[in-house]
C-alpha cells in the first residue's frame, strides 16, 4: 500500500505533481521526508478575518498608497518553501484588486498593496486559506522597529566602510614611501585622511561613545571602575589615535594612525550587525504569538442579535457566542449549550472534555463540535492565558554570563592600559623624552579591544546563524551559554515526547472491519473519529443512516452492512462479551491511558482499537542519551496521571518523577523549587501551558515546529518535528562557547603582545595597521570555522 | 604627479555617490529580506 502523502503546502504538491509528470519520483520521494515533518496549519479564525475589514482596522494597520490602494503588512502562517513564494505571489494575478503581493519568507510575512473595494482582506485570506495559509494582522510596532534600527545601523555600516576603505588607499600611498619623502602631497593626503576620517569618528563611532559615556557615568556614581564597559577603552583608543593624527597633521609632525582607526570602527560595527541581524528571526517570533490570539467576538445583543466586536469592547457579564471550531475568546462561564472543548493549548490535556451551562471555560480553548454561549468574566490581558503571555513577555534581553565577563573586562582594561601608558611614559623619560607622545599614542591604538570587542558577539551570532539553519532558534546568548551548564530537565508530554494528536495506536481485528468503521467515522466530528478516519487511506463511500450516540459511539449502514463503533461496554449491550483477543486490547489501552474503541459488524465483534496520543519514536532516544549524562529527568503533564505514569513506565522513569494533572501555574513552581535546590533546569515543552515553566527555567526548548504559543516563552525553540534537535541545539551551545573561550583567548594574547611592543616603542602606524586587522581577522576565522551542529532526526 | 589633485577628489566624489546609492537601497529595504529574492528567480514571470 502505498504511503499517504504529507506536503508542507499545497505549493509542494503542485510541484511533486508536475515532477512525476517529468519523471522526477525518486527525488520527491526523498523530499517526502522532509514534507511529512512539517505540520499542517491552522485554518485562519473567521472573526479575525473579519476584523481585518473594519474600517479601524484599515486606518490602524494600513497606510494609503496612489490610487486608493492601501498597503498591508500582514503575517502569513504555514510559509515554508519556495513553492509557497510563488503561490502567494501569484495572487495578482488570481485576485483582481490586489496590485502586489511580496513575500518574506524567513520571517513569514506578506506584504500586499491591495484595493480595500474591489479586494477587502477577508477575500485576500480566503484565497490563501484556499492553499492552507493563514493570514493574520500584525499586532504591535517591534517589528518595525527593529527593521528601523537595522536598517540605520547597515547604513552607518556602509559610510564606515567606505569613508575606512578610501582612508585605507590613502594610507597605502603614505605607507609605499610618500609618507617619507613628504612633500606638498604628502600633507594633502594626511588632511584628507582627516576630512574622511572626522564624519567615520563622529557618526560611525557614536554608538561606541554613547555606551562609553554611559558606563563611565554609571562607574562614576557607583564609584567602581569595574562598572566600565568594554567600550571605554575602544572609545579610548579611537579618541587618542584620531586626536594625535591630528595634531600630527597640523603641525605636520609625527605619525598619522587614520587607517587604523577607521578600520577599527568598521570593524566593530560590521559585527554589531552581525549580531543584531542573527536575533531578528527569534524577536519575530513574539509576534507571530500575538497574532495567533483571536481579536474579536460576537456579542449576543439584548434583543438576540449577534454582533461581531473587538475584545476589548467587551465588558464583564456581557454573552459572546463562540461557534463549534472555534477559539473561545474569554474566560467565563457557559450560559447555554454542550460541547466539548479541547484544552491541549492551555492545560496540555490531550483528550477533548465535555462542557455545559454553567462550566468555566478559559481564553484558548477550542471549541470542538456545538456552538456555546459564554458570559464574559475576564478579557484579554487579564484572562488566565493573557496573564501568562504577559507574564512571558517582561522577559529582558538576557547576556550570557561570558559576555557579561567579557564586558565586566573593561574596567580591568582601563586601568591596566593607563598603568601601561604610565611606565611607557616613565621609560621612555629616560630613553628619549621627545618621543613620549609618539609611544603612548601607539600603545593605545594597538591596545584598543577590537577583536576583543568581536570575540563573544561574533562567535555566538555565528552559532546561532549555522543553528537556525538546523531549524534550532536560540533567543539570547545567555541561553546559548545556560545550555552547557544545567543538570536537570523536565519534559512535558503532550506534544513533547507524544505527537500531541489523537491517532490509532494498536487495533486487532479484520482490515475489512477497520475500513468500514473508519468510512463510518468520516461522517463524524470528534478527535477521536478523525483519529480512525486517517487511520485507513482506502474507505468505502456509501454510508447512510449514521446515528451518533453522545458519549457513546456512533451506528451506521456502510456498504449494505449495519457498523457500530464506540465504547466497549455501549457495543457489548447488542453484541455480548468481547472474544478474548479483543478483550485483552480493550483492557489494556483503557490502563495504558488510551481510549479503547469497539468495532461490531451486523452485531458482531470484528476489531477492537486504542486511540491514543502516540510517543515520539525519538523520545526513547532522547531521555537514554539524557541518562547517559547524568542529568535529573522528571515528566511534568497536565494530563491525567494514569497516563503520564504508563508513559514514565514506557520510557524507564521512575514513577516518583512523573506527575501528571499539574497546572501551568504548578509547573512553574515545581522548577522553581527544582532551582531552589541548587539545578540548574531545562524545560522541553510544546503549549502555552508550558509557557510559565519554560519562563522560569534556566532554558526553556520549546518543540514540535510551527508558530505555537510558547516560542515567546522559550529561549531556544525547535523548528523541525521531533527531540533529536534537542540534542543538537546542547551540542550548539557547547560549540559556541568553547569558540567564544577560544576567541577571548585569541585576542587577550594579541593585546598582552601588542601593548609590550608599544611600551618597548616598536609599533609604528605600519605595524598596527597589519597587527590589528590581523587579529580581528583571527577571531572572526575561529567564529566562522566552529563545528556544525547536527540535526540529522536520524 | 599633479593630477591626483584632481583625481582623489573625483574619486571621493563617485565614492558619495555609491555610498547615497546604498542609503538609498537600504532605506528601500532591499537588505530586510536576502533570503526570498533568491528564491523569487525560479518562479515564472508574470504574463505581460
Amino acid at each position: 500500500m502505498e504511503r499517504e502523502e504529507v506536503f508542507c503546502c499545497t505549493g509542494c504538491a503542485l510541484v511533486r505533481a508536475a515532477l512525476r509528470e517529468a519523471g522526477f519520483s525518486e527525488t520527491v520521494d526523498r523530499l517526502r521526508a522532509i514534507g511529512g515533518e512539517r505540520q499542517r496549519p491552522v485554518a485562519p479564525d473567521p472573526l479575525g478575518v473579519r476584523e481585518m475589514d473594519t474600517a479601524r482596522f484599515l486606518t490602524e494597520h494600513t497606510t494609503p498608497l496612489d490610487g486608493g490602494l492601501r498597503e498591508a503588512d500582514l503575517v502569513l502562517d504555514g510559509v515554508h518553501c519556495a513553492a509557497c513564494v510563488w503561490l502567494v505571489e501569484r495572487m495578482p494575478a488570481e485576485l483582481a484588486g490586489v496590485a502586489e503581493a511580496r513575500l518574506d519568507l524567513p520571517r513569514g510575512r506578506v506584504r500586499l498593496a491591495f484595493d480595500p473595494e474591489a479586494a477587502p482582506l477577508s477575500s485576500v485570506a480566503d484565497w490563501l486559506a484556499r492553499f492552507g495559509y493563514a493570514l493574520r494582522p500584525t499586532r504591535g510596532d517591534e517589528g518595525r522597529q527593529r527593521t528601523e534600527a537595522e536598517r540605520k545601523l547597515l547604513v552607518r555600516l556602509g559610510v564606515a566602510w567606505a569613508l575606512a576603505g578610501n582612508v585605507m588607499l590613502l594610507a597605502f600611498a603614505l605607507y609605499s614611501g610618500l609618507g617619507e619623502t613628504g612633500g606638498a602631497l604628502a600633507s594633502a593626503a594626511k588632511w584628507v585622511s582627516l576630512a574622511l576620517a572626522v564624519p567615520a569618528v563622529i557618526y560611525g563611532g557614536a554608538p561606541f561613545f554613547q555606551r562609553a559615556w554611559a558606563s563611565i557615568g554609571m562607574a562614576w556614581r557607583a564609584r567602581d571602575v569595574r562598572r566600565l564597559h568594554l567600550d571605554t577603552p575602544i572609545a579610548l583608543g579611537i579618541l587618542v589615535g584620531v586626536g594625535h593624527s591630528t595634531w600630527a597633521t597640523i603641525t605636520s609632525r609625527g605619525d598619522v594612525w587614520f587607517d587604523s582607526v577607521v578600520v577599527l570602527i568598521a570593524a566593530l560595527l560590521t559585527a554589531r550587525y552581525v549580531q543584531l541581524r542573527s536575533r531578528r528571526l527569534a524577536g519575530d517570533a513574539t509576534e507571530r504569538l500575538l497574532a495567533l490570539l483571536p481579536a474579536m467576538a460576537r456579542r449576543v445583543t439584548e434583543a438576540g442579535t449577534v454582533e461581531p466586536v473587538r475584545l476589548d469592547e467587551l465588558r464583564r457579564g456581557d454573552i459572546v457566542e463562540v461557534a463549534a471550531t472555534e477559539a473561545v475568546p474569554v474566560d467565563g462561564t457557559i450560559a447555554s449549550g454542550a460541547s466539548r472543548l479541547d484544552n491541549a493549548v492551555l492545560t496540555g490535556e490531550s483528550r477533548p472534555i465535555p462542557v455545559a451551562e454553567g462550566a468555566s471555560v478559559a481564553a484558548g480553548a477550542t471549541n470542538l463540535t456545538a456552538p456555546l454561549r459564554i458570559r464574559v468574566e475576564a478579557v484579554g490581558e487579564d484572562s488566565r492565558v493573557g496573564r501568562l503571555l504577559a507574564w512571558v513577555r517582561e522577559a529582558e534581553t538576557g547576556r550570557a554570563p561570558v559576555v557579561l565577563w567579557a564586558d565586566r573586562l573593561g574596567g580591568v582594561f582601563v586601568l591596566a592600559v593607563l598603568a601601561l601608558a604610565m611606565l611607557t611614559t616613565a621609560l621612555w623619560l629616560v630613553l628619549d623624552a621627545s618621543q613620549i607622545g609618539l609611544h603612548v599614542a601607539a600603545l593605545l591604538v594597538i591596545t584598543c579591544p577590537c577583536a576583543l570587542g568581536m570575540a563573544t558577539p561574533l562567535a555566538f551570532a555565528v552559532a546561532s546563524g549555522r543553528a537556525a539553519r538546523a531549524g534550532i532558534f536560540v533567543k539570547s546568548d545567555a541561553a546559548t551559554q545556560a545550555l552547557t551548564e544545567i543538570d536537570a530537565v523536565v519534559l512535558d508530554k503532550t506534544g513533547t515526547l507524544t505527537e500531541g494528536a489523537m491517532r490509532v495506536v494498536r487495533h486487532v481485528g479484520d482490515a475489512d472491519a477497520l475500513a468500514l468503521a473508519a468510512a463510518l467515522e468520516a461522517h463524524v466530528a470528534h478527535p477521536i473519529a478523525t483519529a480512525i478516519e486517517q487511520a485507513v487511506p482506502n474507505r468505502p463511500e456509501a454510508v447512510t443512516a449514521v446515528h451518533a450516540e453522545n458519549g457513546a459511539g456512533v451506528r451506521g449502514t456502510v456498504d449494505g452492512r449495519e457498523v457500530q463503533v464506540g465504547r466497549p461496554d455501549w457495543v457489548a449491550e447488542a453484541c455480548g462479551p468481547a472474544p478474548a483477543p479483543l478483550a485483552t486490547l480493550l483492557r489494556a489501552a483503557a490502563e495504558g491511558g488510551s481510549t479503547p474503541v469497539a468495532v461490531a459488524v451486523d452485531d458482531r465483534w470484528r476489531a477492537a482499537l486504542a486511540v491514543g496520543d502516540g510517543l515520539r519514536e525519538d523520545a526513547p532516544a532522547l531521555i537514554q542519551s539524557l541518562r547517559a549524562r547524568g542529568f535529573d529527568l522528571h515528566i511534568l503533564s497536565g494530563d491525567h496521571p494514569e497516563t503520564v505514569a504508563h508513559l514514565a513506565r514506557t520510557l524507564g522513569l521512575a514513577g516518583s518523577r512523573a506527575h501528571g494533572a499539574v497546572s501551568p501555574e504548578e509547573k512553574r513552581q515545581r522548577v522553581a523549587a527544582l532551582q531552589a535546590e541548587g539545578r540548574r533546569v531545562m524545560v522541553v515543552g510544546d503549549g502555552v501551558n508550558d509557557a510559565a515553566a519554560l519562563r522560569q527555567a534556566d532554558v526553556g526548548v520549546a518543540v514540535g515546529g510551527g508558530s505555537t504559543a510558547s516560542l515567546v516563552a522559550a529561549d531556544v525553540f525547535l523548528t523541525r518535528a521531533g527531540l533529536a534537535p534537542v540534542l543538537a541545539a546542547m551540542a550548539s551551545g557547547e560549540t559556541a562557547v568553547r569558540t567564544v573561550r577560544r576567541a577571548l583567548t585569541v585576542s587577550l594574547g594579541y593585546n598582552v603582545l601588542g601593548a609590550a611592543a608599544a611600551v618597548a616603542g616598536l609599533v609604528t602606524p605600519l605595524v598596527a595597521a597589519i597587527a590589528m586587522p590581523v587579529s580581528s581577522l583571527l577571531v572572526v576565522t575561529l567564529a566562522l570555522t566552529q563545528r556544525v551542529p547536527h540535526s540529522s532526526t536520524a | 604627479m599633479i593630477v591626483l589633485y584632481l583625481l582623489v577628489p573625483l574619486a571621493l566624489v563617485l565614492a558619495g555617490a555609491a555610498v547615497l546609492a546604498f542609503r538609498w537601497a537600504v532605506r528601500d529595504g532591499q537588505f530586510d529580506d536576502t533570503e526570498t529574492p533568491a528564491l523569487r528567480i525560479l518562479l515564472d514571470d508574470p504574463e505581460s
